[in-house]
């Protein structure tokens, strides 16, 4: 309990530091985004109207107050130049983004842990060095080249098999979930094949040390043969640091998929990011800056919790070195 | 290659002391340079980055066509006898552009693996030191901004920035930085604590010199890992940032630049979209591995021609004599250190 009221204190403070950061880095940014707003032949007064307009020539503590103010209340302004809540670009982004990394995860889950138990459980030498040689390639492919190679594969109108959309998400969302899934089918496969060899990687090496211990040797004198011993009390004991790999993969996937979206013309997350970045739309950023640190470090507190719930031998750990103190 | 450096770099067995000991440097490289040479993927590796580098260096004075040659009749041309790979959508050749891509990559990957080392190392100090205040604060700040993804800051970087090699270098050298600092952390306070820095400390050394011929020393092996883990990925990013605009500035050579040109290829003529992505991947797969062999080479307990050389020069050489000896038992303890540290990294 009082691990979690110390991580959850450090949570909040990293969440602050980091509010500060992302509102001192956009600050000190030269084009603002009233000149650009004002357009480019404008007169300098259009500007100045607009950066009052916009209350963008107040101090800038004031400014910050104001923002974590509302942030507090739950709103995180309005984008500047589509006058649309940030809220529900976010919200509307997510619908698209979350299922697509949650597809991913999928994927990356279905390659990543058989391979990487197969990898470990592998008795020839060769078949292993084939593991790692997989891996490793696996490890090396850039985002945009795996999506590429798919699309030249499966995608419509370039394939050799021509079967699956390749470009955008239909205008209606996910009223027609059939054609919505489609449509994610390629861009989830072309993460999942990435993020599927690093889980692959973390898998063998969790296992791979555990193949080596004490607790394998013992089940084994209990009867089990190496395969059961590695994929029942191996992949229990490997679980805690797997989770965390995997919860963490998770919401660095958020970001990961930026190129992906791009490619395949999806309108999730971080493609609005980057395009909200272009237009120096600074409300609408520096919101959806804030969120995704969030995000990240409420990822990483779940994960640091149930690290421990799944790893006992933590806590008793740290009963005996308070015993000790 | 090797060969050429056996003549250089080895000293006659008839020199003097000094003599080695000035030789010092050129021949452990050579010694490693050999040790990587005899293995299989060593050898792979060798050639992919000579290769690179050598690329890099010919497209400096030679490109099959000139880069800045746009033909208007020749937009998006398919592969030809003058266009090897074709051309873009401003008639300009894509061969050239690859070959000329690869000294921009170089840079970066130079300059990225550069701050992440002098940050990486300026970090494992503070979190090493003396001061319990600033050990502490610094081994939280490092965990609260791991947490932060590369292309985040390079997002934050590229609004007052805009499209630039530094917000490529900048955002990768920082957090590859944290990584390695939280990577050798383990090791590094093993030697920080150990019994040869405190009688060197009795002996009046500065911080500064433990750090270099103490801990330094004593994290080699991680940090031959952990950098060209960064190199690779920092050639990854490059990819990644410069194609969604926040990179390398267009009109730029560099592999992303090509991979984004290859994107809208695809409909011309798609197999022109292998060949970025698959050097992209050629050299991320040689750094990476790269990194395995150099570990094994600069380790003097894993190599035994490296433990020789130490040996000899630690004999000729004053207080050295320690380093060496205790560097195994560094090795072996560091395995069990980083262990308990996760559980303690969880506990945070």
């Amino acid at each position: 309990m009082r691990f979690v009221v110390r991580r959850l204190l450090l949570f909040v403070a990293a969440l602050f530091g980091l509010s500060v950061v992302v509102f001192a880095a956009l600050r000190i940014l030269p084009g603002d985004v009233a000149s650009i707003m004002a357009g480019v032949n404008a007169p300098p007064e259009k500007a100045a109207q607009l950066r009052e307009q916009l209350g963008l020539n107040r101090p800038l503590v004031i400014q910050y107050l104001d923002w974590m103010g509302a942030l507090l209340h739950g709103d995180f302004g309005t984008s500047i130049l589509t006058g649309r809540s940030v809220t529900s670009l976010v919200a509307s982004r997510a619908s698209i983004t979350f299922p697509l990394i949650i597809l991913g995860l999928l994927i990356a889950l279905a390659i990543g842990l058989p391979l990487g138990c197969a990898a470990v459980l592998a008795r020839s030498a060769r078949v292993r060095a084939a593991f790692h040689v997989l891996a490793i390639i696996g490890g090396a492919v850039p985002a945009l080249w795996s999506g590429l190679l798919l699309i030249l594969l499966f995608g419509k109108g370039t394939g050799l098999v021509g079967i699956l959309p390749s470009q955008g998400f239909p205008m209606d969302g996910w009223t027609t979930p059939g054609r919505a899934l489609l449509a994610l089918i390629l861009p989830a496969l072309s993460v999942g094949i990435i993020v599927g060899a690093s889980l692959m990687r973390y898998t063998r090496s969790a296992l791979g040390d555990l193949a080596d211990s004490g607790y394998i040797d013992m089940a084994r004198s209990c009867g089990m043969t190496r395969t059961q011993a590695v994929l029942r009390v191996g992949l229990r004991l490997a679980t805690p640091q797997l989770v965390s790999v995997i919860g963490l993969t998770f919401a660095s996937m958020i970001t990961g998929v930026m190129v992906i979206e791009n490619l395949f013309a999806l309108p999730g997350i971080g493609n609005g990011l980057v395009t909200d970045v272009g237009n120096r739309d600074l409300i609408a950023v520096q919101s959806e800056l804030f969120l995704l640190a969030a995000f990240f470090l409420g990822v990483g507190l779940v994960v640091d919790v149930l690290h421990r719930i799944l790893d006992p031998r933590l806590k008793s750990a740290d009963t005996v070195s308070e015993v000790a103190a | 290659m090797s060969n050429t450096m056996r003549k250089v770099c080895s000293p006659g067995a008839g020199e003097t002391a000094a003599h080695t000991v000035a030789h010092k440097p050129l021949r452990r490289f050579s010694i490693v340079l050999r040790s990587i040479w005899r293995r299989g993927e060593g050898k792979f590796t060798l050639i992919v980055l000579a290769l690179w580098l050598a690329v890099a260096l010919v497209s400096l004075v030679w490109t099959p066509q000139s880069l800045w040659t746009t033909d208007g009749y020749h937009v998006w041309a398919k592969p030809s006898a003058s266009h090897w790979l074709g051309t873009d959508g401003t008639g300009a050749d894509v061969f050239s552009w690859l070959m000329a891509g690869s000294r921009t990559n170089l840079l970066i990957v130079v300059l990225t693996v550069a701050l992440s080392a002098v940050w990486g190392l300026a970090l494992v100090a503070a979190m090493v030191a003396r001061t319990p205040a600033l050990a502490g604060t610094s081994v939280v700040v490092v965990d609260a901004l791991i947490s932060i993804p590369t292309v985040l800051i390079a997002l934050i970087l590229a609004v007052p920035l805009g499209a630039s090699i530094a917000v490529i270098v900048v955002a990768c050298g920082f957090g590859y930085g944290l990584n390695l600092a939280r990577v050798a952390r383990p090791a590094a306070l093993l030697a920080a604590r150990s019994a040869y820095v405190e009688s060197a400390r009795a002996n009046g050394a500065s911080g500064r010199r433990v750090l270099v011929s103490h801990i330094i020393p004593n994290i080699l092996p991680v940090l031959a890992v952990q950098l060209s883990l960064s190199a690779g990925t920092a050639v990854l990013a490059e990819s990644g940032l410069t194609y969604l605009g926040i990179g390398v500035p267009s009109g730029v050579p560099s592999w992303g630049h090509s991979l984004a040109t290859s994107v809208k290829l695809i409909n011309v003529f798609p197999l022109t979209v292998l060949w970025p992505g698959l050097i992209v991947t050629v050299v991320v797969v040689a750094l990476n591995v790269f990194g395995d062999v150099l570990r094994d080479a600069v380790d003097p307990v894993a190599n035994p021609a490296l433990r020789q050389a130490v040996a000899q020069s630690a004999g000729a050489a004053d207080n050295a004599t320690t380093n060496p000896s205790a560097a195994p038992v560094a090795r072996n303890t560091g395995v069990s250190e980083i262990a308990e540290d996760d559980g303690e990294g969880a506990e945070r």
